[in-house]
């Protein structure tokens, strides 16, 4: 394998996958590319920019017929650990890893987040966690604060609902809103160590009481605060809606989506929007300063025939200039790069939010990216029968262990 | 001939023997590894409970089309039919036939939202006539959701085959009819003895068309529900789709597709041999 | 009163049939509003904005403006039916020209092995497309064909050449046979019968064939979305999804952009009726 640390020679051609297809993100990289090219006049950088829905597809394909670009967009977790497996992605701690110039830039726990075998495989782009979003005027009226504890989030939940307002809108049509409701509480209710032991099926076990404690808690949210049931029904949109249309008091939501919950347009008023980190519940056993959440970024593909190329594109899309771009509307995406974001750059709530994230003793990936596809699934699935009333807590860890022990015979 | 006898083994008759020996193997994607797995896929086949339950979704589909599309059709179409004015014949055929011209994909997404909770139009209508009670979040339940689903198919699809009946009815001679009214048939009496019988090839065709094609739902529940809430709505078409590309189990997937290949095409054999031993002729 | 006696059963009789019409008249105009006003509750909800949508479903659009619709129509529907014409367009003319081309052969020449060409194609008429769809994703992913247009015109002609094969040559059957058998007799090779006697009879019969092959690819969803993956190769249907996704909270775009993909599909029904039922008549029932 070529060594990523070797000088770079400015020829030839970098072929890049993003995630950025969609039309106002799109211009990220189109602009950088452009860029990057008149430095380099002997490089040309070829984009393909897949969206949200078809990156997963599109990666899968090109890894079928070999033909992944130089540089390709991942997920943390499972996603990321398929390309190691498969040998398709380059060793990056020599350049990236403790102690680098270009590893000090960035946060460390996004560059930890795509520690696999110990080792350094992925360049972090941007940072995603999810938040408690609400409406402090009708917090005002029900007579409320900010809960602080789990206790008072359930109590507050009940004092909006007398004022005649949902406390919280959830939609789970889609089955991973709940999936990330869960994925804080287990944050908080289950040890680290024992959390990502169980992210493994070959050593998975899901014995811990904290996994049905998690899920009796989300259970009381379900109870006091949300509509019941039928969120099983209703769409993910349809709730941020309910919360910009300030048809409900708060609404769970990722830091990416701040700016579209209040806008200078939607009932929500800018100044009535503020957020809180899901209040962690008393006597949890594992970590209450954890945030579920994980960075999103980039691998080199082991088989390019220009790797130090690639890496130098890729120190040029994180330099400090380029993140504050990344950071500042219209893209809004919270750079990985350290001290960039600021309110200058980005609305004061992403601000915030951000330094929660810095001060995060743990970010939590998503169960659903975390898992193998097959254990994911149970949870998806499951977790919505939780939630519809046709599972109880016990039988949805018995389902996800069921899930585990299958994929771990294979 | 010879173009459309290569296309079709290629793209058609190929793929369905392949499919069969993908259906032996288990794939990893990303090391690009193949294992030989024999009938292990066919075995977790049978102790999945979600097979069991999209297979009989799939036979609730079946039912029930059969008895809106193919049953209902037959008599709305007799009743169009028998409509004196032939512009109300047109009329009618033609209004009942607009939901078949419009994709799955558009009336799956719009009768999403008639059955939202808070917006649809289902719980508005029912809250407006004194029918509250019955308000359900129909998607988002497991008791409810295939069936919801089922419904918005029957409103898509009854007009198609109500419009092929009609075809069917009008190449009835019409003498039969006179001589029938002649010798004193009500009308229920000339459907029953008359115009079911000699549409009897029709309404054969439709059932072998119905019943395939509930095996091959795929598009309406992908829009609508996705299979959810907890694979209560999942078919055989979106769990294949599950398991082959969301899951990466191209092999698990395969199985499950060899079992929609068993099942149409012994619903259309068996058909087939029907509608040939029980030919009217006239 | 004896008048009465012996008019009563005949003003029953009437009063029965009346009684019975206006039941059998209400019963279908019934229906018509269930089938109907669903369309026209999304066409109306195209005008709307969220707040009216969330308020009263049943309301009519306060201000008829265009806007939805255009943004809809600039956000991607327009690429979306680029792609589906283009698709639509070329399958229709393989499929068809293949049918009629095997069916040709199948009525009209003296070729040996007929027989087996029936059977294969028929047979395919029993074949579900789902079945093939993993070994089809590994064939095209091998040819190179994976996310091209190639890709869904070779697998919408090849799945409704069958069907398009049944039809024409159901049609072909009722043709008599000794006008090419003239043309046989004045020294007219097999192309020249097919293109200039043969095909321009099959003319009601191929514009059916067409009718039912638009109404197939426009709105044909597994194959859309499993073979193309990138935005532009995205035909409707898969785009609407797609759209619905992206806009998901900005209802009246996605109910614009539903209405624009579902009316030209029901414009061409409404023109061609007439065809269309008549080329059913002829090819089903043989």
């Amino acid at each position: 394998m070529a060594d990523p640390d070797a000088p770079v020679t400015y020829e030839g051609t970098v072929s890049v996958l993003t995630k950025f297809g969609l039309e106002q993100l799109s211009p990220y990289f189109e602009d950088l590319a452009k860029k990057y090219e008149e430095l380099h006049p002997g490089v040309t950088v070829e984009l393909d920019q897949e969206s949200d829905d078809s990156v997963k597809g599109k990666t899968k394909t090109l890894v079928a017929s070999n033909s992944l670009p130089d540089i390709y967009f991942t997920w943390t977790g499972n996603w990321g650990h398929n390309f190691v497996r498969g040998n398709r992605a380059v060793d990056l701690t020599k350049v990236i890893g403790p102690g680098t110039e270009w590893g000090e830039t960035f946060a460390p726990a996004a560059v930890k987040s795509f520690i696999y075998n110990d080792k350094y495989f992925g360049i972090p782009l941007y940072l995603d966690a999810k938040f408690m979003g609400y409406n402090k005027a009708m917090f005002k009226k029900a007579g409320i604060d900010k809960p602080e504890t789990f206790d008072e989030l359930i109590s507050a939940c009940d004092a909006l609902k007398e004022t005649g307002v949902t406390p919280i809108s959830l939609g789970n049509k889609e089955a991973w809103p709940v999936v990330h409701y869960v994925g804080q509480l287990l944050a908080y209710n289950v040890p680290q160590e024992t959390l990502e032991k169980d992210f493994d099926p070959k050593q998975a076990d899901y014995s811990h009481p904290g996994y049905v404690k998690a899920l009796k808690e989300f259970k009381e949210i379900e109870e006091h605060c949300t509509d019941g049931t039928s969120m099983n029904g209703t769409s993910y949109a349809s709730a941020l809606q309910a919360f910009s249309n300030a048809q409900s008091a708060m609404y769970y939501q990722e830091i990416l989506e701040f700016d579209q919950s209040a806008t200078k347009d939607t009932p929500l008023k800018v100044e009535d929007f503020g957020f809180f980190q899901l209040p962690a519940p008393a006597d949890a056993e594992g970590d209450p300063k954890a945030i579920e959440g994980a960075p999103e970024g980039y691998m080199i593909n082991a088989r390019s025939s220009n790797i130090p190329l690639a890496i130098d594109f890729m120190k040029f899309v994180t330099s400090p200039e380029n993140a504050k771009t990344l950071s500042a509307p219209p893209y809004g995406q919270p750079t990985a790069v350290k001290g960039v974001v600021d309110e200058e750059v980005s609305s004061p709530t992403v601000v915030e939010g951000m330094q929660d994230i810095a001060e995060a003793s743990y970010l939590m990936p998503w169960l659903d990216t975390a898992n193998t596809p097959h254990v994911a699934a149970a949870w998806l699935t499951s977790l919505q029968a939780l939630a519809g009333d046709t599972m109880t807590p016990e039988e949805v860890v018995e389902k996800v262990r069921e899930a585990a022990k299958a994929e771990a015979r294979r | 001939m010879a173009i459309s006898l290569i296309v079709l083994c290629w793209f058609v008759y190929y793929p369905i023997v392949d499919n069969f020996l993908i259906s032996t193997t288990e794939e990893d994607i990303f090391t690009g590894e193949v294992l030989h797995v024999g009938l292990a896929n066919y075995e977790r086949l049978i102790n999945d409970p979600v097979v069991w339950r999209a297979l009989w979704n799939n036979f609730a589909y079946a039912g029930l089309s059969i008895v809106f599309q193919v049953f209902g059709a037959f008599v709305l179409a007799a009743t169009i039919e028998g409509l004196a004015s032939d512009r109300w014949r047109r009329f009618w055929r033609a209004v009942y036939f607009i939901p078949s011209a419009i994709s799955i994909t558009v009336s799956g997404l719009l009768f999403y939202f008639i059955y939202q909770p808070k917006i649809g139009l289902l719980n508005a209508a029912l809250e407006n006539i004194g029918l509250g009670f019955l308000i359900q979040p129909w998607l988002g339940s497991e008791q409810t959701a295939i069936y919801a689903i089922i419904a918005m198919s029957q409103w898509q699809g009854f007009g198609y085959s109500t419009l092929l009946f009609a075809v069917a009815i009008q190449k009835i001679p019409r003498e039969l009819f006179d001589a029938a009214i002649m010798d004193g048939a009500g009308p229920i009496r000339r459907l029953w003895s008359l115009t079911f019988p000699l549409t009897r090839e029709m309404t054969g065709l439709m059932v072998i068309v119905t019943i395939t094609g509930a095996f091959q739902v795929f598009n309406e529940v992908m829009v609508m529900t996705g299979g959810g809430p907890n694979n209560s709505s999942q078919v055989l078409g979106t769990w294949l789709y599950q398991q082959g590309f969301i899951e990466n189990n191209f092999g698990y997937g395969a199985a499950i597709a060899a079992v929609v290949f068993v099942v149409t095409l012994l619903t259309g054999i068996a058909q087939l041999w029907y509608t040939k031993r029980r030919r009217v002729q006239w | 009163m004896v008048s009465t006696e012996t008019a009563a059963p005949v003003k029953e009789t009437s009063i029965w049939t009346a009684v019975s019409k206006a039941f059998l008249w209400s019963f279908l105009i019934c229906l018509g509003i269930v089938v109907v006003y669903p369309l026209l509750w999304m066409a109306m909800n195209g005008f709307k904005n969220n707040v009216q949508i969330f308020g009263d479903p049943f309301a009519l659009p306060t201000h008829w403006s265009w806007q939805n619709y255009v943004r809809a129509w600039n956000q991607g529907v327009r690429d979306y039916v680029v792609v589906s014409v283009l698709v639509t367009v070329a399958s229709a003319i393989c499929t068809v020209m293949i049918s009629a081309w095997t069916a040709f052969g199948l009525t009209r020449s003296k070729l040996p092995g007929k027989p087996i060409v029936l059977i294969v194609v028929l047979g395919g008429l029993m074949l579900s497309p789902t079945v093939a769809l993993i070994p089809l994703v590994k064939m095209f992913q091998a040819l190179g064909l994976y996310n091209t247009f190639w890709a869904l015109i070779i697998l919408y002609t090849a799945f409704r050449v069958p069907f398009t094969t049944f039809l024409i040559r159901a049609y072909m059957l009722d043709l008599p046979s000794e006008l090419d058998e003239a043309a046989t007799m004045d020294g007219a090779s097999e192309g020249q019968r097919f293109w200039r006697i043969i095909l321009p009879m099959c003319r009601p019969i191929i514009a059916s064939c067409i009718i039912l092959h638009v109404l197939f690819s426009w709105n044909e969803y597994i194959f859309a979305m499993v073979f193309t993956s990138g935005t532009d190769m995205t035909t409707l249907p898969v785009g609407l999804t797609a759209i619905m996704a992206k806009h998901g909270t900005d209802y009246s775009v996605v109910f614009a952009a539903m209405t624009i993909s579902a009316l030209p599909i029901v414009i061409i029904f409404f023109a061609t009726q007439r065809y269309f039922i008549r080329g059913l008549a002829e090819g089903i029932g043989k």
